[in-house]
């Protein structure tokens, strides 16, 4: 399973280049493990909502336009969508290798 | 924020806020279309135009709407005879605004015409979007 190819992809910033674990100095650099890939497109969905959020208080405020909060709860709202969907789908390929017969 | 389906958005929320200023334009002329002078002899409220230009969003690529210019219409004003305003000349003639409500109202519709269309777009790109991102849960 290509997971780069996944974060790569993926729309929020976040998630290509942040964590590379170090798995000694000999060894090259490996992919991102389960863990950490849940964990960063878990923060990258916290801080799309977390902006979409800060929108809208804007704009029940009186700061931003309607139109502005709409839109960035919408983006916020969907980056969220896509995160659990990618979450889930890697949850459930987590599962099935766990269930393996060995 | 390079995602096509997402630039389209950003294009119809900067059409949104276009249009919406362009509606405010609207109604400050109509608001304003028996705003005389206050002094004899003074210029009344004069109507204000709105045009738009096309503006190259560099992050995305994408060619947004922008507000060009908000001018003021230069055509003549009505004259009418009302001695006892302040505005009032002389010969008792006062100076009323050149806004014909009937052009503010066809404006108007036009730009709810143009507002209701952007929303279409916003919404047609998000049925597509949520239905890629659908693509995942579906197929488990």
């Amino acid at each position: 399973m290509n997971i780069s190819a996944i974060t790569t992809g993926f729309p929020t910033s976040s998630l290509g280049s942040t964590i590379k674990p170090d798995f000694g100095a000999g060894e090259p650099t490996s992919p991102q493990g389960f863990g950490d890939l849940l964990k960063n497109i878990t923060q990258s969905a916290v801080a799309a909502l977390q902006s979409g959020e800060q929108t809208a208080i804007a704009a029940i405020e009186g700061k931003a336009s309607i139109q502005s909060a709409v839109m960035a709860t919408m983006e916020a709202e969907q980056s969220l969508q896509a995160a659990l969907a990618i979450r889930d789908k890697i949850v459930g390929a987590f599962l099935e290798i766990s269930r393996m017969q060995i | 924020m390079s995602d096509p389906l997402i630039a389209s958005m950003s294009v119809s929320s900067s059409g949104l806020s276009a249009q919406s200023l362009r509606m405010r334009v609207i109604s400050e002329n109509l608001a304003n279309s028996q705003s005389t002078g206050a002094s004899p002899g003074a210029d009344p409220y004069r109507r204000k135009t709105i045009t738009f230009g096309s503006t190259l969003d560099r992050v995305s690529g994408a060619t947004t709407v922008s507000t060009q210019k908000i001018a003021h219409d230069p055509s003549n004003f009505a004259i009418e005879y009302q001695p006892g305003s302040p505005a009032a000349n002389a010969a008792g003639y006062v100076k009323m605004p050149n806004v014909n409500s009937i052009i503010e109202m066809a404006d108007m519709k036009e730009a709810n015409r143009a507002y209701e269309s952007n929303l279409q777009a916003v919404r047609q790109a998000r049925e597509m979007v949520s239905m890629t991102i659908d693509l995942l849960r579906s197929g488990n």
